[in-house]
């Protein structure tokens, strides 16, 4: 059986592009890209959420009119009064209530059931398959293989954090990382002794010469990023990461949808945006927690979506958010959820016509007490390819039939 | 002279299942050969003078928080920041200082395994506890390690253990026991994790000192059926039979050569599991420092952070726990991703192209500024320049440098500060070549 665990999909090979990269980028080249190649108006930007830990769907889209609703996880159900109107008798958790405002103006799409086939209850297994696009043991991401049909630019697809996340993974080329606040990139003469120490080297092996390609991007995406982010970035909001937490992502989204704004905003190349929050993880005490990091998702989203529209790409960005499963239905001793399979997916945007997609899972005709899957995620992935990055889905899902009907 | 592959096999043994040479220790093992470094280095001696002399970190059992806004709330939260830092750099100095370094390398490599994090467990002592677990089974039988893991209080915690009750299980620490500690994910099915969550009921843990209470009426003592078999089972009966499974060794065996062999270059000798048919990890380390695949150019791996920073103190002697500015320092290995106590999440830290990326870039470079202002450089400073750039190669245990490497160094060559800075940023020393 293989083991493809996130360590493992974190290793995407890098030969073939370090060669072409190798070739012809200079310092000054690169320092104006920003403002001599801005992304031409009216291209649309992808934005990716990712919440890492499982978030409980159940608990997000909410059936709070269904009797077994609260039967099932009496503990830790909402009662109407508690959550936020949709339709079909489905409510969004109370702490969202910048995505309601934004859903009452026909922007959000709410994709319910959403999975795969054999839902995977390991975090990493199921993770691997959401950010991969593929069913096995894939060792690069949907955005990664996206980013290698498009001609090489390092500012292209960029994660914001330290660590590249699978999904910007390629086999050639991968997307590049941002670390919050910004680089700081060596001057005078260490900037020139690291450049010479940058240059590929005939003997190195393929880690080596991924190592002395991080160090050129290093020189190449600040140069071009840097001047941009002149404000210190905003601290990051302490988040509750204690309940919860064992399962990765990040802490501070909405300092991170505040760094996309900014560069978004100043014209960077940049079509692909991956940012991510951790905690969904909640095995124990649930409520208090979820709704906690439910409400920094939807301010993080609303106030970027709102800096949006004050620039001239308010209508060019489309944010996905999802999570690598949903939880049971069944609460847990702890006040809390075991890891479950399906849950919704949220596609945002002025160019995304509001509502409801997908059928929503029966309570009542649970699989092994689980949700059913009625949605498979390859058709979000699909239409995003398609409808935003303007790319066949098959170069990048192989033969994928199934679309969800999200744009206007 | 020792040939190009001699020095790569002998410098991967020393960074691997070590944490990089001391100043001189990387040119007498290549004069020994690989036979005797193997000889050396793969087997931890017994006794380890300056381990044995260290005192324990000051953590102790702060019991419960007080209340927000009272008086005796900001003592209690100072005082856990110093527990926190005493304990980490107890355990960094250690990694440096410790005269034989397999059993520091071996804990390292457990704590990423059984990975648990300070982020949830909030408390000094029980992760000093757990540490100190780790590092006593670090070479010794898998089978008693995972026994002593399913006692331990921080893991515990780390994985709502302590919530797991007869009535309604938590499955998180029996599904990670099987998918992340003991079996491998697959090995196993949905109903075999609900089954073993009930073998796990009845542990209850005191969050600051890490004590675990067994409490028996708790515990459900029915049968439960899973991979085969069925009976009444406790956390110890447990870890004994998946232990004994076929899959533990085939997976073990998977886990040690994902991070000293190659992560890329997946598992492939199924022979290797035999010598982990004890559940002996002593002789599996062996098996694995011996192994050809050692001296495959293409096994390559990228040093971690930690791997990085450890093994440019023990060349440049810099003691950890003496940097000038040691919360400085926790936030150098935090801005690079690999913080002691911190795993990012219950799978442990990524490897290889994930500490490559050009942020990782720029704050080695960083690092490397701060730490070379605490290095020792007497040894490269006394040495000719013509042969400093030789000299650095023995001192960091390097095989070869590549041509552009050295280019850069000459341009250097007259300044060891900034000589040594380049040569630890080079793609040579971050990639265990």
């Amino acid at each position: 059986m293989d083991t493809i665990t996130r360590r493992q999909f974190l290793k995407a090979t890098g030969a073939g592009a370090l060669g072409a990269a190798a070739t012809s980028l200079t310092f000054e080249d690169i320092a104006n890209a920003a403002i001599t190649r801005p992304l031409p108006l009216n291209t649309p930007i992808l934005v990716v959420v990712t919440l890492y830990g499982g978030n409980d769907g159940l608990n997000t889209v909410v059936p709070a009119r269904d009797p077994l609703y609260r039967s099932l996880r009496p503990g830790i159900a909402y009662s109407e009064s508690e959550v936020l109107p949709l339709s079909e008798g489905l409510f969004l958790n109370g702490s969202m209530t910048g995505l309601h405002s934004l859903w009452n103006k026909n922007q959000v799409a709410i994709v319910r059931g959403v999975g795969y086939p054999n839902s995977d209850r390991s975090h990493f297994t199921s993770m691997a398959i959401w950010q991969s696009g593929l069913l096995g043991a894939a060792k690069t991401g949907w955005l990664g293989r996206w980013v290698e049909t498009q001609p090489q630019d390092p500012l292209l697809a960029i994660s914001l954090g330290s660590v590249l996340p699978p999904l910007l993974a390629g086999t050639k080329r991968s997307g590049s990382v941002l670390p919050l606040g910004g680089l700081k990139v060596p001057t005078g003469s260490l900037a020139s002794d690291c450049i010479k120490l940058s240059i590929e080297s005939k003997s190195d092996n393929l880690l080596q010469s991924m190592a002395a390609q991080s160090m050129r991007d290093l020189f190449t995406v600040s140069g071009d990023i840097t001047p941009i982010l002149k404000a210190p970035a905003p601290t990051a909001p302490d988040l509750p990461t204690a309940i919860g937490g064992n399962a990765g992502g990040d802490t501070n989204l909405t300092q991170q949808l505040d760094i996309v704004a900014k560069l978004v905003a100043a014209g960077s190349p940049t079509r692909v945006w991956s940012v991510s929050l951790g905690g969904f993880d909640t095995h124990a005490n649930e409520k208090g927690a979820q709704s906690i990091l439910l409400g920094v998702v939807s301010q993080g989203i609303s106030k970027f979506m709102s800096q949006m529209r004050n620039t001239n790409r308010g209508n060019d960005v489309v944010v996905l958010v999802y999570s690598e499963f949903g939880r049971r239905v069944k609460a847990n001793a702890s006040e809390g959820t075991d890891h479950g399979t399906s849950g919704p997916v949220f596609v945002l945007g002025s160019r995304i016509k509001g509502g409801l997609y997908g059928e929503q899972p029966s309570l009542s005709n649970l699989k092994n007490d689980d949700l059913a899957v009625t949605t498979d995620f390859r058709d979000i992935y699909a239409t995003l390819l398609e409808k935003v990055l303007s790319t066949p889905a098959e170069r990048i899902l192989g033969n994928w039939k199934g679309r969800t009907p999200l744009f206007n | 002279m020792a040939s190009v592959a001699e020095r790569r096999r002998i410098a991967r043994l020393v960074h691997r299942f070590g944490f990089g040479p001391k100043p001189g220790e990387f040119a007498t093992l290549v004069s020994q050969g690989f036979d005797a470094a193997a000889n050396k280095y793969l087997i931890s001696p017994s006794s380890d003078a300056f381990a044995d002399s260290q005192p324990e970190p000051l953590v102790s059992d702060q019991g419960p928080r007080p209340a927000p806004n009272s008086s005796a709330v900001v003592t209690y939260a100072t005082e856990k920041r110093a527990q926190l830092s005493s304990l980490t750099l107890w355990w960094l100095d250690r990694m440096v200082l410790s005269e034989h370094s397999l059993r520091e390398r071996m804990t390292w490599f457990w704590h990423g395994h059984w990975a648990t994090s300070y982020q949830k467990v909030d408390d000094a002592l029980p992760m000093f506890l757990q540490n100190l677990t780790l590092r006593a089974f670090s070479l010794g039988n898998f089978k008693t390690m995972s026994q002593a893991m399913v006692n331990d209080g921080a893991l515990i915690f780390w994985l709502d253990g302590q919530t797991n009750t007869i009535k309604a299980p938590n499955e998180n620490l029996s599904r990670e026991l099987m998918e992340l500690f003991i079996l491998g994910v697959n090995r196993y099915t949905e109903s075999d994790v609900r089954e073993t969550a009930k073998a796990l009921t009845g542990y209850r843990v005191n969050k600051t000192s890490g004590a675990v209470t067994f409490l028996p009426r708790q515990h459900f003592s029915g049968t439960i059926n899973f991979l085969g078999t069925s009976g009444s089972f406790d956390g110890n009966s447990l870890c004994e039979y998946l232990v004994s499974r076929n899959d533990c060794a085939l997976f073990i065996s998977e886990r040690m050569w994902y991070r000293f062999i190659s992560s890329t270059n997946l598992f492939q000798d199924q022979g290797l599991t035999q010598s982990f048919a004890q559940r002996d990890i002593s002789k599996l380390v062996q098996a694995l420092g011996r192994h050809p695949a050692l001296d495959d150019p293409a096994n390559s791996m990228v040093k971690s952070p930690i791997d990085w920073f450890i093994s440019v103190c023990r060349a440049l002697e810099i003691t950890p726990s003496k940097f000038s500015n040691t919360a400085l320092l926790r936030r150098y290995l935090d801005n690079l991703g690999q913080v002691p106590f911190f795993p990012p999440n219950v799978g442990g830290w990524p490897a290889d192209q994930a500490w490559l990326s050009s942020s990782s870039a720029q704050y080695r470079i960083q690092f490397a500024t701060a730490l070379l202002k605490e290095a020792n450089l007497n040894l490269i400073s006394a040495t000719p320049a013509a042969q400093r750039i030789a000299a650095l190669a023995d001192l960091l245990g390097i095989a070869a440098w590549s041509q552009r490497t050295e280019l850069a160094l000459k341009g250097a060559i007259k300044d060891p500060q900034r000589l040594t800075l380049l040569a630890i940023c080079s793609p040579e020393y971050v990639v265990s070549a």
